[in-house]
């Protein structure tokens, strides 16, 4: 729409070059904050551990330095590190369709329908959210027992697609961004809830569904506790649980560890960054999304 | 798109019977059953592993350890005469103040401005810079502040010596902590909090702000008169979450715990010590008072922006 | 839900060790202290014939990925026993990863493994007590589970941190005693004697200041620092006297007079309140380390490592732990890894076959283990292959006889000594603060842990 870079345009032309230099610089300051650790991590993956604690932090390093650690990253326990990237997709994508399945259509019946249980539901979700999770995680582990899931994928899929942050997302989303007369005119029309759902509110939410499903899938990408506590094998093991099995071989955290096995701190870095690259491919892929359709929902009356 | 107001003074006579309508046609069968469908997946998943769970820990916390029976309020008082515990709440409502604060004026400032800039590249690339650090959790984070937090090898010792610190242990004094904690959470939260905000101010409509604009309205005045009104939910849902997490503070001392071999304790924070009292000392007892706790503080802050805000409400 | 990300109070941090070569080198040798007194650990309850045969149920058996290698020499030298090998992140870090498993097994009722590795040298402490009303999952060993012929066979003290009310429940893998190394080549170069005694090595401390400053005599910025200077100087604040009980004195001239020493040795800048893991020692100190009061393993993770001060050959060697002025010399020790066997395994024979070969056979504690063994055995070959490979000015014997010489008087419990240390000395220091003066808030912090884990406090 020609009017949304007009708009933007605008608040250059009006405040002038002073406010847009302090503008750029506060920016300048935020990319640097942000940005500055990023940059020295990548750096970091690319050195000898003793360039790491000796040379500038932004010194290049060297390929031959990142060779090493690539190998010897993806050489720890015969390879271990590609099954943990794997077990984190397989954990994190099958919570993720799960939780669209019940948070999407959850957030809708909050904010658009009525029934009794919409209060109910709404304040029992905000208290569980604000419970720390230290004392659900004894409760959840007795339950998957109970039901001979310890150590099966499952027992971590499940509670991961309980999100109720997203349920929250989606309700908020639908009750400010959907009109309830474009609901109104579809129920007329002769749908059904259902078809109210699938064929007007479904088709305007696809910022909401990419922004809960990108959330979703990196909190269950980083989730540490849940696959800790549910898998006991190491073959099963998503990327951050085998993130501290590599830290318990590094020897600059543990000293205890000598040994073939050893890793070194730029190994560490070159793990971490590892780790990231799926999210970050998430990422980008999702934005599309939340900028397309946002601008697209309505009608004119 | 319209604008999301109930207010039906601009919609004509045509919308009235379209509602009265509506009203008729929703007291149908399926109008009445599906939304139970709808929630159905998700309050099954909240019962099993959200519900169930806290009443399993509300009801731990008012037993006895030994398993023999109800036990008061004993594991309350219990945990709060801990050594730790006044130091922990203390430490949290540093945090808390500075945390806070900073994520909520700062996320807003960010978002505004960067939904402002012309170049789309520029705004998707800025907001991809600025979330990124929230995709590097836990284990990997720990190598991280280990090395920017040394002035001897971090990419950014020339602030630290400039603030007057020349080693480790310097930066990571307990009269520091607050701060630190305040930084390392805001450099991995922030970014997906401007995600949320940015595209809640896309959601407002162009012809709004066209219409302020052509009235007079600055961007300042836009920002204050129209864009924060208009996300005002979503701005209460933040300071809502960022409050829970603020108050369930974990991670960041945690790790940091461990970039600097317990100098920075894991005891730190009330949320730490329940970790401790559940897997250290074995008693889930007394983690689940703990967290009962931090529930009903997290719970009664909340209801006041929950009211404020208007979260529960219907537009 | 659940994203709680998992880092423990850690126990100990490193430089980074060399490549494979200098780790199969560095502290591969033993040394036979043949001349040691010999100890049983424990009399032995002796209710059993013997060790239980191997029923050939298969075992479960927990390593970490360092010891990856004595499952796989194990699986070598006995390919027909059943045995699966599963790996964890062995406890590193203070993670507490084999405690809350055994617990999560516990409200379980099944899953326990049947062998368990552990870095840490203090789980002996929870593992002997029943747990919520649980049975203890650690199996006594030394009721007949383990011959006293092998129990016997640990150096002496070896198997203290694994011994709870006279009963043994697991076996040492590595000892990790205290000895003083120093960095011969610069001592004679600037004509110095070796101290014998901690006296004289403060005096010492002194004369570098003056005559070569820069130069370093120690370091104390660790968290396990205590366990180097206060263990070795009989301090008693951690006098483990029962399963639950402790005594807590840090008032005593003991204490006193190695905080003062290391005040003084703070003030003149030879002894810094610095990690020696962290890049500011290694960039401020390599080549400029004179001694170095530590545990064995500083020979690898230290000296002989590129990615620390990388001392060149031939220049470091050992020297006997110092005694105060006119009393025995004993020492502390800084880790040293444990291997138990669980209570509830239903195949103790194989069990104990397992942990007793890892724990005693050439095969892995010499060949490839790179810690210093804890068997007696083990030892005398570890101290030939040491010396045989030309890195240290003289023969390391003295790191062997330094193995018997652990004090008994500083205990394992399940309370982290070195976290308290870490958490109110370190920065009391940082803040300008003397040792001497901190001594009473460190009896103090002591003494609160311990009552909140559960101990009685004298």
């Amino acid at each position: 729409m020609p009017t949304t870079s007009r708009t933007r345009g605008a608040i250059a032309s009006l405040t002038g070059w002073s406010a847009r230099g302090i503008i750029g610089v506060v920016l300048l300051v935020f990319v640097l904050f942000f940005g500055i650790p990023l940059v020295w991590l990548i750096l970091a993956s690319a050195k000898s551990g003793h360039a790491l604690n000796v040379e500038n932090p932004f010194s290049l390093g060297s390929w031959h330095d990142f060779a090493d650690n690539w190998s010897q990253l993806f050489d720890f326990q015969h390879g271990a590190v590609g099954t943990w990237v794997k077990n984190s997709a397989v954990y994190s994508a099958g919570a993720l369709i799960i939780t669209l399945v019940a948070s999407i259509p959850a957030g809708y019946a909050l904010a658009l329908t009525e029934f009794k249980l919409r209060r109910v539901l709404l304040i029992i979700t905000l208290v569980v959210m604000l419970i720390p999770n230290t004392a659900l995680i004894l409760p959840v582990f007795l339950e998957l027992n109970v039901v001979h899931l310890i150590g099966n994928p499952f027992s971590v899929i499940l509670p991961m697609s309980f999100y109720p942050f997203g349920v929250y997302l989606a309700y908020i989303y639908f009750s400010t961004s959907i009109p309830r007369d474009l609901l109104s005119a579809a129920r007329i029309d002769g749908c059904n809830e259902f078809q109210v759902f699938t064929k007007v509110a479904l088709p305007l939410a696809s910022p909401i569904v990419a922004l809960v499903g990108f959330f979703n899938f990196v909190q269950n990408w980083n989730n540490f506790f849940l696959p800790f506590v549910m898998l006991p094998s190491s073959k099963g093991y998503p990327i951050q649980v085998g993130l501290t099995s590599l830290l318990a071989s590094t020897p600059a955290f543990n000293p205890s560890s000598a040994g073939s096995q050893s890793i070194q701190l730029p190994t560490l870095a070159l793990a971490t960054i590892v780790s990231v690259l799926p999210v970050l491919l998430v990422f980008v892929f999702s934005q599309r999304f939340l900028v397309r359709g946002m601008t697209a929902g309505g009608i004119k009356e | 798109m319209t604008p999301n107001t109930s207010d039906g003074s601009a919609v004509g006579a045509g919308t009235r019977r379209r509602s009265a309508l509506a009203a008729l046609l929703r007291r149908r069968p399926s109008t009445r059953v599906m939304p139970y469908i709808f929630s159905a997946p998700y309050a099954i998943l909240m019962i099993a592993f959200g519900l169930l769970p806290a009443l399993y820990a509300l009801y731990l916390s008012f037993t006895k350890k030994d398993g023999s029976g109800f036990a008061g309020v004993e594991n309350y008082t219990n945990v709060m005469t801990d050594f730790r515990f006044v130091p922990a709440v203390e430490h949290v409502s540093f945090y808390i103040a500075i945390w806070l604060v900073s994520l909520i004026v700062l996320v807003t400032f960010l978002a505004l401005v960067v939904h402002s800039l012309g170049i789309k590249r520029v705004r998707t690339g800025l907001r991809t810079i600025f979330y990124l650090p929230g995709a590097l959790a836990g284990a990997s984070s720990v190598l991280l502040w280990l090395f920017l937090l040394d002035p001897t090898a971090s990419p950014v010792k020339w602030v630290l010596k400039f603030l007057g610190m020349n080693s480790f242990l310097e930066v990571v004094q307990p009269s520091h902590m607050p701060l630190i904690f305040a930084i390392v959470a805001f450099w991995a939260g922030a970014g997906g909090w401007i995600v949320i905000m940015y595209g809640a101010l896309n959601n407002i409509s162009d012809e709004v702000m066209e219409a302020a604009r052509i009235d007079g309205a600055g961007p300042i005045q836009l920002a204050l008169k129209i864009q924060i009104p208009m996300i005002r939910k979503w701005i209460t849902y933040m300071v809502i979450i960022s409050l829970a997490t603020g108050v369930q503070l974990f991670v960041e001392p945690q790790f940091l715990s461990q970039a600097t071999t317990a100098v920075i304790p894991n005891d730190y924070s009330l949320n730490q010590l329940a970790y401790q009292y559940a897997f250290k000392q074995n008693d889930f007892h007394g983690a689940s008072a703990i967290s009962i706790l931090l529930l009903v503080v997290a719970l009664a802050l909340s209801s006041i922006f929950v009211a404020r805000g208007g979260l529960f409400d219907k537009e | 839900m659940y994203g709680n990300p998992h880092a423990r109070s850690p126990r100990v941090r490193a430089g980074l060790l060399g490549g494979a070569a200098a780790m199969s080198l560095v502290l591969a040798l033993s040394g036979c202290s043949s001349d040691n007194a010999t100890t049983t650990p424990a009399p032995s309850d002796t209710t059993m014939a013997g060790p239980p045969a191997d029923n050939g149920k298969p075992i479960t058996v927990w390593v970490d990925s360092d010891r990856q290698a004595a499952a796989d020499a194990y699986t070598a030298a006995y390919p027909n026993d059943p045995v699966t090998v599963e790996v964890y992140d062995g406890g590193a870090n203070g993670s507490g990863t084999f405690r809350t498993k055994m617990q999560l097994f516990d409200q379980a009722g099944s899953g326990w493994p049947d062998v368990v590795f552990s870095t840490q040298n203090n789980d002996a402490a929870w593992a002997s007590q029943s747990q919520g009303g649980k049975d203890p999952y650690a199996a006594v060993l030394n009721n007949g589970l383990i011959p006293d012929s092998t129990l016997s066979g640990f150096a002496q003290g070896a198997l203290d941190p694994c011994t709870v009310d006279g009963k043994v429940y697991c076996l040492r893998n590595d000892l990790a005693q205290d000895v003083l190394w120093y960095n011969k080549s610069l001592m004679d170069q600037f004509g110095y004697d070796l101290p014998t005694t901690w006296e004289e090595y403060q005096a010492l401390g002194d004369k570098v200041a003056t005559e070569h400053p820069g130069y370093i005599i120690g370091a104390q910025g660790d968290a396990f620092t205590p366990e180097i200077y206060f263990w070795s100087g009989k301090c008693e604040a951690n006098h483990i006297t029962g399963a639950t009980s402790v005594t807590v004195n840090t008032d005593s001239t003991e204490c006193k007079r190695v905080a003062s020493m290391l005040d003084d040795l703070l003030a003149n800048g030879t002894v810094p309140n610095i990690s020696v893991f962290s890049p500011e020692f290694v960039q401020t100190y390599t080549d400029k380390v004179l001694m170095m009061p530590g545990p064995a393993w500083y020979g690898g993770a230290l000296f002989q490592n590129p990615d620390n001060v990388n001392t060149p050959a031939g220049q470091m060697a050992v020297a006997a732990p110092l005694p105060w002025a006119g009393e025995d010399a004993v020492t502390g020790d800084v880790g040293g890894a444990t291997w138990f066997i669980s209570s509830h395994s239903e195949n103790p024979g194989l069990a104990a076959k397992f942990a007793t070969f890892v724990t005693t056979a050439d095969d892995y504690q010499v060949d490839l283990a790179p810690g210093f063994p804890a068997f007696k055995a083990a030892e005398d070959k570890w101290l030939t292959k040491q010396d045989a490979s030309g890195y240290y000015a003289e023969s390391l014997q003295p790191l062997v006889d330094a193995g018997g010489m652990i004090w008994s008087g500083w205990g394992s419990g399940i309370f982290s000594q070195e976290a308290i240390w870490a958490k109110v000395m370190t920065p009391g220091v940082t803040a300008g603060k003397k040792l001497v003066d901190l001594l009473p808030d460190w009896q103090k912090a002591i003494s609160d842990q311990a009552k909140v884990d559960g101990y009685t406090v004298n």
